[in-house]
């Protein structure tokens, strides 16, 4: 009964230094819900965007109901009925939920030149009400909540007629009771004979829902599960799926050699501490000390708050709480008076905030530290002495760009991020905080970053770094910190950072799982 | 088609968005010439072009930096009036009360310049503080500035009391060695022409060389990776703002002491649109972030130098303004096309 509607056949992406997906070949059936499990950079979001149009794959087919296809635009897999639903929304916040959900297609009277609002109403209502939701579809967008916007954007996909509906994280936006209600939603899609593609990093509910699971890792395809006749989710070398086994499956166990030797911190002052800190409504109750020369690693999904407390760490966003750099009590209100007292901030956006892609190397390089290279009282840019101090940071991190004036936006990812680290260097800087050190970062670059980090450990800067990649913050980090939910949920030890569990620990407490069933078993 | 070509075309699309300012003036230069001959060549006309844009010149400079920030002045032609109304009021009424004609003249020029900053930090402040987008906030400014300078004089014109000491400055000029004029006298370099090249060139030098103009360029690209690069953006903003008033004060003086008077209807009435447009010819992209002053200068030329092809041509002054909109209009296209 349940026909294979969508088949990938072995699809690779490159990106430049990269293999994002490596010959993945998947099948996708009606009346299924089939979810895609995979740690950050394991493939999941480059599938997702093979599928849905916003990238074409560098080979390999994509059949639909038993044709080939090829979507240059997302527009064409819309109209091939491959909706997605976001992560973000993208409701139009002026208009009402009716005219939202009928959006470009809206009912029409007096050939096609006005909007036939009665109907739009009845129709928009019955997209909703299949659903099972029932709000005034004369509200504005913008004043539904979250949940209920998500609903507006299925309505949305069911508008078009898709056939096949993919979920990217739904639930990271959502609390239990609105998560519940959305999965009520994807069964009933599912029984009505669509194919509901799934993506989530909390493995309990992928379990409790999913009806196929796919694990990814590292681009490849590494485990299938497949509800049977008895209800149980099960691989075909017979293993059952749960949590644990999920989790054991996506983390993989190499851990490569491209982590530098670690050398433990002697000093035991903290170079930066924080006592019940957080950013406002944000993140809460953090507390942790950092001493010189020691590598704090902070580990967590994404939206658990490791950004938003590093940013309000820096003085980017409002913080409550303590914070004392050096022994001593401080609250910064700009990154700039954060570096004057010596706590510098590398963010994980490189592209809209770490760097300014239109400019040049030297002026990205330098931004941060013009005063130093000031002359007549700080007007003039000694032109010289910026030169001679980019060029300096080039021999010492092996920056590979032709000459200092080259746009930033022309260097490889490795490059970009080398800069950003080196900007703040030139700042000096006792506390260094690194977030996402090696996103679109190749493999060989990585390594070099890694050096980098342990090597300015060594000379006494207290670093944190923050990382969803957990292989890069056990490799790196002397100790490991968990953030779920805005709070700190569990720390790893540097003795038990070595462990071979280690990594579906951390996987475990960042999820909600309890740190118990992992001793137990 | 064939990577190379079209690898080609991108780098001569490329060297156009650089140099088709360039481009644009020696063709427009080329094309009076052959038109006008010796009329247009007679450097009696250069001096007349360069004087009458002088104004608008010195204005576009201020703009060209408020547009790298990312931001907009619209009411630099009201700040324009504003400041010489202000300036010339002050002068008179210290005429009036006994002040000496020289004393009077320089408290009045400084009151001028004076109040054009005023002007200016105020437009920043209601940017920075009160976070209004830059557009609406001086558009706020382009009403209201006309109409407080309206209420001083009543809507007519102020006369300067001083004789001739005080339009001195927008009459008199540099004595140029080896150039006479029609009657034999030295061709002069007229003060406002000196005075929009040398704010020309310190913009310039300010842009290209000096902290301010690094961060300009930063916060005008993007302001939130600049507020992570631990620029101060609301103190680069209000100053740039600040510098666009002491420029529209700089102007408003150059333009009062050449009429000797100040008519508060006509005084500075769509320098801004003129200011802008010399920008974008100049190549300064308007979404911020990239700019340069001498673009804008040579824009400043290519428009005053249409409007005299076009009055020596004969060509009815109510044809110009299409004219121009359609220069500005293709500059842009040229930009743009090349941005993709």
């Amino acid at each position: 009964m349940n026909r294979e509607i969508l088949v990938v056949n072995s699809v690779t992406v490159d990106y430049p230094g990269v293999r994002a997906l490596d010959a993945v070949s998947l099948a996708f059936r009606t009346g299924e819900i089939h979810a895609i499990v995979g740690e950050n950079g394991a493939g999941k979001s480059t599938m997702m965007k093979v599928l849905s149009g916003v990238i074409r794959p560098t080979s390999g087919t994509i059949m639909l109901k038993g044709m080939q296809r090829q979507f240059t635009r997302p527009s064409d897999a819309i109209r091939a009925g491959i909706a997605m639903v976001h992560q973000e929304l993208h409701l139009v916040g002026t208009l009402n939920v009716a005219e939202n959900v009928l959006l470009g297609r809206e009912p029409t009277r007096f050939l096609g030149v006005a909007v036939d609002h009665q109907r739009q109403h009845v129709v928009a209502g019955a997209l909703l009400r299949q659903l099972g939701s029932d709000f005034d579809l004369s509200t504005l967008a913008c004043d539904l909540s979250i949940a209920q916007q998500q609903f507006v954007e299925i309505a949305k996909c069911l508008a078009s007629d898709a056939r096949v509906l993919i979920f990217d994280e739904p639930t990271a936006v959502l609390g239990e009771v609105e998560a519940n209600r959305l999965f009520v939603v994807m069964r009933r899609l599912r029984d009505e004979g669509r194919c509901v593609i799934f993506i989530s990093h909390h493995l309990d509910e992928v379990v409790s829902v999913a009806d196929r699971i796919t694990v990814l890792r590292d681009g490849k395809l590494v485990q299938a599960f497949a509800r049977n006749t008895n209800g149980i989710l099960q691989s075909e070398d017979g293993s059952i799926a749960d949590e644990g086994r999920l989790a054991h499956a996506m983390v993989g166990h190499e851990l490569s050699s491209i982590y530098p030797e670690k050398v433990y911190a002697t000093c035991t002052s903290p170079a930066i501490q924080l006592a019940n800190f957080g950013a406002k409504n944000k993140s809460h109750g953090i507390s942790f000390s950092v001493a010189a020369g020691e590598i704090l690693g902070i580990a967590g999904l994404v939206g658990s708050g490791r950004t938003e407390t590093a940013e309000a760490i820096v003085g980017i966003r409002p913080c409550e709480g303590v914070l004392r750099v050096e022994g001593r009590e401080i609250r910064f209100s700009n990154p700039r008076a954060a570096m004057r007292s010596g706590v510098a901030y590398v963010s994980e956006d490189r592209k809209n905030r770490g760097l300014h892609v239109t400019l040049s190397s030297i002026c990205n390089m330098m931004l941060p530290s013009l005063d130093k290279v000031s002359r007549l009282g700080g007007i003039m840019i000694d032109s010289q002495t910026e030169q001679r101090m980019t060029k300096k940071w080039i021999d010492a991190f092996q920056i590979r760009c032709t000459r200092p004036m080259q746009a930033i936006s022309s260097l490889s990812g490795g490059n970009q991020q080398k800069f950003a680290l080196a900007r703040w260097l030139e700042a000096r800087p006792k506390v260094l905080i690194i977030d996402e050190p090696t996103r679109g970062v190749d493999v060989g670059a990585r390594g070099e970053i890694y050096r980098i980090i342990a090597q300015l450990a060594r000379e006494g800067l207290a670093c944190i770094v923050i990382s969803s990649e957990l292989p890069e913050v056990i490799g790196i980090a002397h100790r490991v910190i968990v953030m779920r939910e805005g709070t700190i949920a569990g720390e790893i030890p540097s003795e038990r950072l070595a462990l071979k569990d280690c990594q579906e620990r951390i996987v475990r407490i960042a999820s909600g799982l309890s740190e118990e069933s992992v001793a137990s078993k | 088609m064939n990577p190379r070509i079209l690898s080609m075309l991108r780098a001569s699309q490329r060297a156009l968005e650089m140099w088709g300012v360039i481009v644009a003036f020696v063709i427009l230069f080329a094309v009076s010439t052959f038109n006008q001959g010796f009329d247009f060549l007679n450097p009696e006309n250069f001096r007349a072009l360069l004087n009458s844009n002088a104004p608008v010149g010195i204005l576009a400079v201020g703009m060209t930096l408020v547009i790298i920030s990312a931001g907009i002045d619209l009411s630099v032609g009201s700040m324009v009036v504003l400041a010489a109304a202000i300036g010339m009021t002050t002068m008179n009424s210290l005429i009036d009360s006994g002040t000496s004609e020289l004393n009077a003249v320089m408290l009045g020029g400084a009151a001028t310049i004076f109040a054009g900053t005023v002007a200016g930090t105020f437009n920043g402040v209601l940017v920075v503080f009160g976070r209004i987008a830059p557009f609406i906030a001086t558009l706020g400014g382009l009403a209201a500035f006309r109409s407080m300078s309206l209420a001083i004089a009543d809507a007519g014109e102020i006369r300067s009391q001083s004789a001739t000491m005080f339009s001195a400055l927008g009459r008199g000029g540099v004595p140029i060695p080896g150039l006479l004029n029609a009657a034999g006298k030295p061709l002069t370099l007229s003060y406002s022409t000196v005075i929009f090249f040398v704010v020309a060139i310190i913009a310039q030098w300010f842009l290209s060389r000096s902290r301010f103009g690094r961060q300009l360029v930063a916060v005008g690209a993007n302001e939130t990776a600049a507020r992570y690069a631990g620029i101060s953006v609301s103190w680069v903003r209000l100053r740039v703002y600040s510098i666009m008033g002491l420029l529209a004060g700089i102007a408003a003086l150059v333009q009062s002491s050449r009429m000797n008077s100040v008519s508060t209807s006509q005084l500075g009435l769509g320098s801004e649109l003129d200011a802008i447009a010399a920008v974008v010819i100049g190549g300064t992209t308007l979404r911020g972030g990239f700019g340069r002053v001498w673009g804008t200068v040579v824009g400043v030329l290519i428009l005053g130098m249409i409007t005299n092809i076009l009055t020596i041509s004969g060509v009815s002054p109510y044809w110009q303004g299409a004219v121009k909109g359609a220069v500005i209009v293709l500059a842009v296209l040229v930009q743009r096309s090349s941005r993709e």
